[in-house]
């Protein structure tokens, strides 16, 4: 496995994740909810899909936002805001994340989690010390090694996602177990068996098409996303 | 006007028209004149159309003829046009220096080139018109009456002001007509369909159909009247008597008729939909709750509006319904644009929330919602891509006779503030004066149309304007003593650009200045609507073609500086100023920062403001998007949101997708049209002007994540 990359850029005053990009009111990243995004850098991933790969692949070479300023922002938006999504890059790979999530939640604010779930015991921290309100959790397709590490394009530890996946669906916290579908990589079969790893009375599923716009493989951006009418197709499967 | 006929088409008839007229030298010459006849010369029509048209004296015509006459002898032609030989009188007016004269004689037209480009080409000023012989009807009539009132309505220092750039005057084409209407279904709900001149008379409708039938046709005749927007107020509420006898089902056919009615009447003038809009309530506004309301047959049902509000609400619904269904291929309708009022009676009432969601669902969906905020004890009519007249102590005692209310504004006037910032270099008090300046020449200019339209209302039915004479209820249909003149301004962002070297997103401090321009301009205009006993509100302007033709004159003329503060690509041409007192398009805001800060404007816009948030291809849940309407009611002065989705309409698959693409996602087909909303409604990407083109590449869409 990929040694996390962002654990060396740690905020002087505290060991905080690197955040290198905020989105400040977002209308679709948390269902039903009007929430700002803050990006932490770095990801054990590659994905060949990813759209957010300058986080990926050189987070360094971006500014990373001063979590101070941050906090500014977010309390003059204290009204606006029902909550703040933590996205990335991957933000279970950086030690710093509890203290964060702490920080915001004294605050007084609602956090929505976006992982990739290889770090089941940072997941299972989070959640033990009642830090989080929502969960997005990526499951890239069936558990299967080859196809999920076709997916991720590096290596996978499938117990981990496999843990974090139970961790979820016993947690009692809303929460959402989504697919990045694209023509190369899934079929319709694999959407029928990815289905059946979840409990669906417990657990949301969703599934997004691929965009090509901007990818981080660049073989990927001659690919295109499902044709619409097959997308509804798929996504009526997993409703 | 002159007909310029091809050769070959001289008739039997006309050669029988040569005559020798013994008053004139015999030349052998035929004059195609404008009354699609041919006849032979005669220098004596020189010397009656100058004694006519003008005031020099005899003597001098007839010299000018006889000159003319040496002129076409020696040129041995054996056609000339009536046009050409005023032209050519024209030029000896100009060589004996009698300019006045030579204006008073002057002939409007159009070069046969022109003509030709015009049947084949596209007219791209305004989307909302499409291709076709009678939209070249249109733009060739409104060409003409456009000099007319260049030459003729408005006084020299105006027209040059407009044909500089300095300002804009609206809708010049259509200057015999007032610019826009708002109204009461309720007049045609008590007189019926009884229009001047009309070749039959009907009754007040018995049926929510026939009342539609008549509302779409009197809308039309409005529209053959009014240059620009036709709005409605509480349609849901005034239709809701003649609802009480159908089922759910027959509401929704009835609002589906409506929608359909209006979005496809692209058959009326000049090929232009009806540019509608109607206003919508979920509560009954207070100021109608006491009426006694009008039912079947124009006669009073016994009850109130009050009593009505669970029919009124079902009609509002329904219309929803429809907008979220979009038309037979899914695309978002284009007209009526529906506006929502969110007040603060509407938080009292009963199903509010259930809605808000519906309404949320259509903007995320399809967009066509417009959340129309009125806080307090505010209460407005809107209409047009902004406009909205507030209604007045004296409208509400007009509201107990709600057939009495109707709205108009008689011309719209737009200040291209970024030449004022070039002129002023720097210094505040010199870019004060000039913008008082140019509110002053914007002030003339709608004197000067007022006088006009005064002169053709006082034919009264008799007259061209006689629906507008109209007097049913005992007061002409257009109230002349109530109407409001609308001063715009294109630019403020660019102004402050020039003037500060930051744009209005960059600083509080160059915010404060912004709102010190239009303070300004408030101020003036309260001034002038003292002195001059007329109405003067700022607007908002819509600026669909402004916005680019005060950047490409400014290009033009103030190169340098212009060249620094245009937005767009220049390369390509597709150059513009920012909107009114929109922020930069382009500028990395959040959504919540562009309503509230564009919002500190709204409350010194009168007449009307917007903010847009561009979605793109988000799709966002009802839920997140009626969080943010009920924020910006509480929290911001914002007057008015629209959220604007964008979309592919495949032509040949005839299908509809999310965003815009260049190839139909469904059939890969290149032979797509976008869609999305221009300046204030939607319609064809294909149809824009090159200015609006270069805002659409820039917008802001709320996604660029890593540079907010």
């Amino acid at each position: 496995m990929l040694q996390p990359q962002a654990s060396g850029s740690c905020d002087p005053t505290a060991c905080l994740p690197p955040i290198k990009g905020f989105l400040e009111t977002s209308f679709i990243d948390w269902p039903g909810k009007l929430c700002a995004i803050l990006f932490v850098g770095g990801c054990n991933f590659r994905c060949p899909f990813c759209h957010n790969h300058p986080l990926v692949l050189a987070p360094e070479g971006m500014e990373t936002i001063a979590f101070e300023e941050i906090m500014t922002r977010l309390a003059a938006r204290k009204n606006w805001l029902a909550g703040v999504c933590i996205s990335g890059g991957e933000p279970t790979l950086s030690p710093g994340l509890t203290t964060m999530i702490a920080r915001l939640k004294a605050e007084g604010w609602a956090i929505k989690l976006d992982t990739n779930g290889s770090r089941p015991e940072v997941l299972a921290q989070l959640l033990a010390d009642n830090l989080l309100d929502m969960v997005a959790m990526d499951v890239k397709t069936v558990l299967v090694q080859e196809k999920y590490e076709r997916c991720t394009g590096s290596p996978v530890d499938l117990g981990a996602i496999r843990r974090s996946i139970d961790l979820l669906a016993q947690s009692g916290i809303s929460h959402e177990f989504r697919m990045t579908i694209a023509p190369g990589l899934h079929t319709e079969e694999d959407v029928v068996a990815w289905t059946k790893q979840f409990d669906r009375s417990r657990s949301r599923l969703t599934l997004q098409n691929f965009n090509p716009k901007t990818t981080l493989n660049a073989l990927f951006e001659k690919e295109q996303g499902f044709a619409p009418e097959i997308f509804s197709h798929l996504s009526a499967l997993v409703a | 006007m002159g007909v310029v006929m091809p050769l070959n088409a001289e008739t039997a008839q006309a050669r029988t028209q040569r005559v020798v007229n013994e008053d004139s030298t015999d030349i052998a010459l035929f004059v195609r004149s404008s009354q699609d006849d041919m006849t032979g010369w005669n220098r004596q029509r020189i010397v009656d159309a100058l004694l006519r048209e003008t005031f020099i004296d005899r003597g001098t015509a007839e010299k000018i003829s006889r000159d003319i006459e040496v002129t076409i002898q020696a040129g041995k032609v054996k056609t000339i046009t009536g046009p050409l030989i005023r032209e050519m009188v024209n030029a000896k007016l100009l060589e004996m220096g009698l300019e006045e004269a030579r204006r008073m004689h002057t002939r409007l037209g159009v070069p046969l080139y022109d003509v030709d480009q015009l049947l084949v080409q596209h007219n791209k000023e305004n989307a909302n018109v499409p291709h076709g012989p009678e939209a070249t009807n249109l733009t060739l009539a409104e060409g003409i009456k456009k000099e007319y009132a260049l030459l003729h309505v408005f006084t020299p220092d105006v027209a040059d002001a407009h044909l500089s750039g300095d300002l804009h005057l609206h809708d010049l084409g259509f200057i015999d007509r007032p610019y826009c209407s708002g109204q009461s279904l309720e007049y045609i709900k008590k007189f019926g369909l009884n229009l001047p001149h009309a070749l039959s008379m009907a009754k007040p409708a018995k049926h929510a159909e026939v009342l539609l039938a008549h509302m779409v046709k009197f809308a039309a005749s409005l529209q053959s009247h009014f240059a620009g927007a036709i709005g409605w107020d509480a349609i849901n509420l005034f239709y809701a008597p003649y609802l009480e006898e159908l089922s759910d089902d027959g509401v929704k056919q009835l609002a589906q008729m409506m929608i359909y009615e209006f979005s496809q009447q692209a058959v009326a003038r000049g090929g232009q939909a009806i540019f509608s809009d109607v206003n919508i309530y979920w509560e009954v506004p207070k100021h109608f709750v006491d009426v006694p309301a009008i039912g079947p047959g124009g006669v009073y049902t016994g009850k109130t509006y009050g009593e009505y509000e669970k029919q009124a609400q079902r009609f509002a619904w329904a219309l929803f319904e429809v907008y979220k269904e979009g038309d037979a291929a899914g695309r978002p309708f284009f007209f009526p644009k529906p506006l929502v009022h969110i007040t603060e009676k509407f938080f009292k009432t009963d199903g509010h929330m259930d809605f808000l969601h519906h309404i949320c669902e259509v903007a995320s969906v399809k967009g066509n919602t417009y959340f129309v905020f009125d806080r307090g004890d505010t209460a407005k009519i809107s209409e047009c891509c902004r406009l909205s007249f507030k209604l007045e102590a004296s409208d509400i005692e007009d509201a107990k006779k709600p057939w009495k209310m109707r709205y108009s504004a008689l011309q719209n006037v737009t200040i291209n503030l970024p030449r004022l910032a070039f002129k002023a270099q720097g210094d505040d008090t010199k870019l004060f004066a000039l913008l008082t300046e140019k509110l002053q020449l914007a002030a003339k200019a709608h004197g000067q149309k007022k006088k006009f339209i005064e002169r053709l209302m006082s034919l009264g039915k008799g007259g061209p304007l006689s629906l507008l004479a109209m007097d049913l209820d005992g007061e002409p249909y257009l109230k002349l003593h109530k109407c409001s003149f609308l001063i715009g301004m294109v630019g403020l962002n660019e102004l402050i650009r020039v003037h500060m070297g930051q744009e209005l997103h960059d600083s509080d401090a160059s915010i404060k200045f912004g709102l010190k321009v239009i303070a300004h301009m408030n101020i003036v205009c309260n001034k002038l609507a003292e002195s001059m006993g007329m109405k003067f509100v700022l607007e908002q302007t819509p600026a669909e073609s402004t916005a680019f033709r005060f950047a490409k004159l400014d290009l033009a003329h103030f190169t340098t500086d212009a060249e620094k503060v245009v937005q767009g690509n220049r390369e390509k041409g597709e150059v513009y100023y920012s909107n009114s007192t929109l922020f930069n398009v382009g500028a990395n805001m959040s959504p919540i920062a562009r309503v509230e800060k564009e919002g500190l404007f709204h409350p010194l816009i009168e007449a009307g403001s917007i903010t847009h948030i561009w979605l793109g291809e988000a799709q966002p849940d009802k839920e997140a998007l009626a969080s943010f309407v009920i924020n910006v009611f509480k929290y911001t002065q914002n007057d008015q949101i629209a959220f604007s989705p964008e979309f592919t309409a495949c032509l040949a698959c005839g299908k509809t997708s999310r965003g815009l693409s260049e190839t139909c996602p469904y059939c890969e087909s290149k032979d797509v049209d976008g869609i999305t909303r221009i300046t204030g409604y939607f319609t064809k990407i294909s149809s824009w002007n090159k200015g609006k083109l270069g805002e659409l590449h820039d917008r802001y869409r709320n996604v660029d994540r890593f540079n907010q």
